[in-house]
């Protein structure tokens, strides 16, 4: 519990690196091309959508192949609310951030009750069954080539007026959004609340029998990984300006699932290193050989093997290497 | 004054199974108690009866007074009944002093979502009580899935006591341990019983004799002999039981 406390220096730390994420839209174009910054937001809103996975699985334990549906319905609420509904930017992405936890919130009653593979199977049949209906309603949805959205200013005051059209703003607009997310998690996991969920995962009957409700538990897990991958779909949409049905594909879920054990489950930022390092990894290689899959299908491997605990977990214990732990009291054995 | 447990009738079978019998048992408290029996007598199956892990087929179980047959595992621990389990179960990936705190926690109704865990100055004192009490405080940073068979059993009476149990349910706590081990333990469930009401499982016979006030004997999901440590072991019939000749199973029930 004793990591749960801000030093002074974590504190600084953490200054420095969200001041460097922050400026990225100014420094990242010195190095490399300017479409570098849109593939960072890119990869901020789909690190979103790997920290719900990693809500459910790392901390609650409870392995989701079926995030995409959340992560769907929250790309078409701003869809619909912009097309069909005309509930402009904010309303939309309400929306669609709110339909995304409300069918978690209905979906989680059924899916809560089970456990391990259990528990997974069903989340994929749910993911599936929306998919198909999505594939279906193709005058509404688009289907499988998607809807295109004309989005409106999300600002305008007097004469000035803010839109996602430039890149910075737009950049800044999701990282907004994104470090809420995450500051919001933060918050939820270091308090009575996060470390019932733990227990929950580490033994389900022992919390039980200490007084824990494992399924409410459970439950408001999956309805919070419901928004954050409701939120991830939400940005999505606004960022692509588009929504389609082959973003809530179960394959999609799986690569949720991948960025979460390659950057390290149960870690809060490990989704996002996860998400970071393979998304760089598919544009620097798709561009030159057009079998990415190998090579995420071996770097897979290869983290499972030898750092099950994922980059984070790398990271971690490199840090703990080069300080021989001063927090910790002296071992009297 | 109301018993602090009350069981009538209780029966549960697997299949053609018949694990517990129509179990009559009355615990006045202020006792500890030791439930013995040869294996497959139906000890277990009767713990997990009473702290809901299994459902009865028949009968009823009183605890303070209130009717607690059926209910979940989650809601009997928070009327006060702990448990620890035969085979040890602890948060394996927690540290010893998270395992204790999240069982400390557990007995506000609510989870608060947005207050630091490390905010509880109560929580935090009381956890450390705690974990000098059962003796696991030397390893409070340790990963409790670290810990020796020994240790892991006394941080699950840690992780009893910290839920503030009025009755401790304890399976065969003294299990697989080193005679030192043993010693540490058989003291410290000695020192508990003084406050809280003690019921055990346990096959050791030298400790159940040391420790117990009262013993009750299970023989075949029935209940064959419930007494004082002196009437147990002068019971001719106890002593078939644990001889092993064949025992008239309406003699007594």
């Amino acid at each position: 519990m004793s990591s749960d406390v801000l030093s002074p220096g974590r504190l600084a730390i953490f200054a420095a690196v969200l001041l460097l994420v922050a400026a990225v839209p100014w420094w990242l174009p010195a190095l490399v091309e300017d479409y570098w910054v849109d593939i960072a937001a890119e990869i901020l809103i789909w690190s979103l959508f790997a920290a719900s996975v990693n809500l459910l699985y790392g901390y609650a334990g409870l392995l989701s192949f079926g995030q995409a549906l959340y992560f769907g319905v929250g790309a078409y609420g701003v869809a619909f609310g912009l097309q069909h509904f005309g509930l402009g930017f904010w309303g939309s992405m309400g929306l669609g951030v709110t339909a995304a936890t409300a069918m978690a919130a209905v979906a989680g009653i059924f899916a809560v009750r089970l456990t391990w593979h259990y528990f997974s199977i069903i989340t994929i049949v749910f993911g599936l069954i929306l998919y198909l209906l999505t594939v279906g309603a193709k005058d509404l949805t688009g289907g499988d080539d998607g809807l295109s959205l004309s989005l409106p200013p999300f600002f305008s005051l007097g004469g000035v007026e803010l839109d996602l059209f430039d890149q910075a703003t737009q950049y800044l607009f999701v990282l907004f959004f994104v470090g809420l997310c995450y500051g919001a998690m933060w918050v939820v996991l270091r308090s009575p609340f996060g470390y019932g969920l733990k227990a929950v995962r580490e033994n389900a009957p022992r919390a039980g029998l200490i007084g824990l409700d494992a399924f409410w538990l459970r439950y408001a897990a999956f309805v919070m990984a419901g928004f954050l991958a409701g939120m991830g779909g939400a940005l999505f949409a606004l960022f692509s300006r588009y929504a389609s049905a082959q973003y809530m594909y179960w394959t999609v879920s799986g690569e949720g699932v991948i960025w979460t054990i390659v950057g390290g489950a149960g870690t809060l930022f490990g989704p996002l290193i996860g998400t970071a390092a393979l998304i760089v990894l598919r544009e620097e290689i798709s561009s030159i050989w057009e079998h990415y899959l190998m090579v995420l299908g071996v770097i897979v491997i290869l983290m499972v093997t030898f750092a099950p605990r994922g980059f984070a977990g790398l990271i971690e214990d490199a840090v703990r290497r080069l300080k021989p732990t001063p927090s910790a009291p002296p071992r009297s054995e | 004054m109301t018993n602090v447990m009350e069981i009538r009738g209780l029966t549960k079978s697997f299949g053609g199974l018949t694990a517990v019998n129509g179990v009559d048992l009355t615990l006045p408290g202020k006792e500890l108690h030791a439930i013995i029996g040869p294996n497959g007598a139906g000890k277990t199956t009767f713990f997990n009866l009473i702290s809901g892990f299994l459902r009865a087929d028949k009968g009823t179980v009183r605890f303070l007074g209130e009717d607690v047959t059926g209910l979940p595992t989650h809601k009997i621990s928070r009327l006060g009944v702990a448990r620890t389990l035969q085979v040890k179960s602890v948060f394996n990936g927690l540290s010893v002093h998270d395992n204790v705190w999240i069982a400390a926690q557990s007995r506000s109704r609510f989870l608060n979502p947005f207050r630091p865990a490390h905010s509880y100055a109560a929580t935090a004192r009381k956890v450390d009580e705690v974990m000098e009490r059962a003796g696991v405080a030397r390893h409070r940073d340790d990963l409790a899935g670290n810990l020796s068979y020994g240790d892991q059993a006394l941080l699950e009476i840690a992780i009893a006591l910290a839920t503030e149990p009025r009755l401790l349910l304890l399976d065969e706590p003294v299990a697989g341990m080193s005679p030192e081990e043993t010693d540490r333990t058989v003291a410290t469930v000695r020192e508990l019983a003084k406050t809280v009401d003690v019921v055990l499982i346990e096959h050791d016979m030298e400790v159940v004799f040391d420790i117990a006030d009262t013993i009750t004997v299970m023989n075949q999901g029935t209940v064959l002999r419930q007494g004082t440590p002196a009437e147990i072991a002068a019971d001719p019939r106890v002593q078939d039981v644990y001889l092993g000749v064949p025992e008239d199973d309406d003699a007594e029930g």
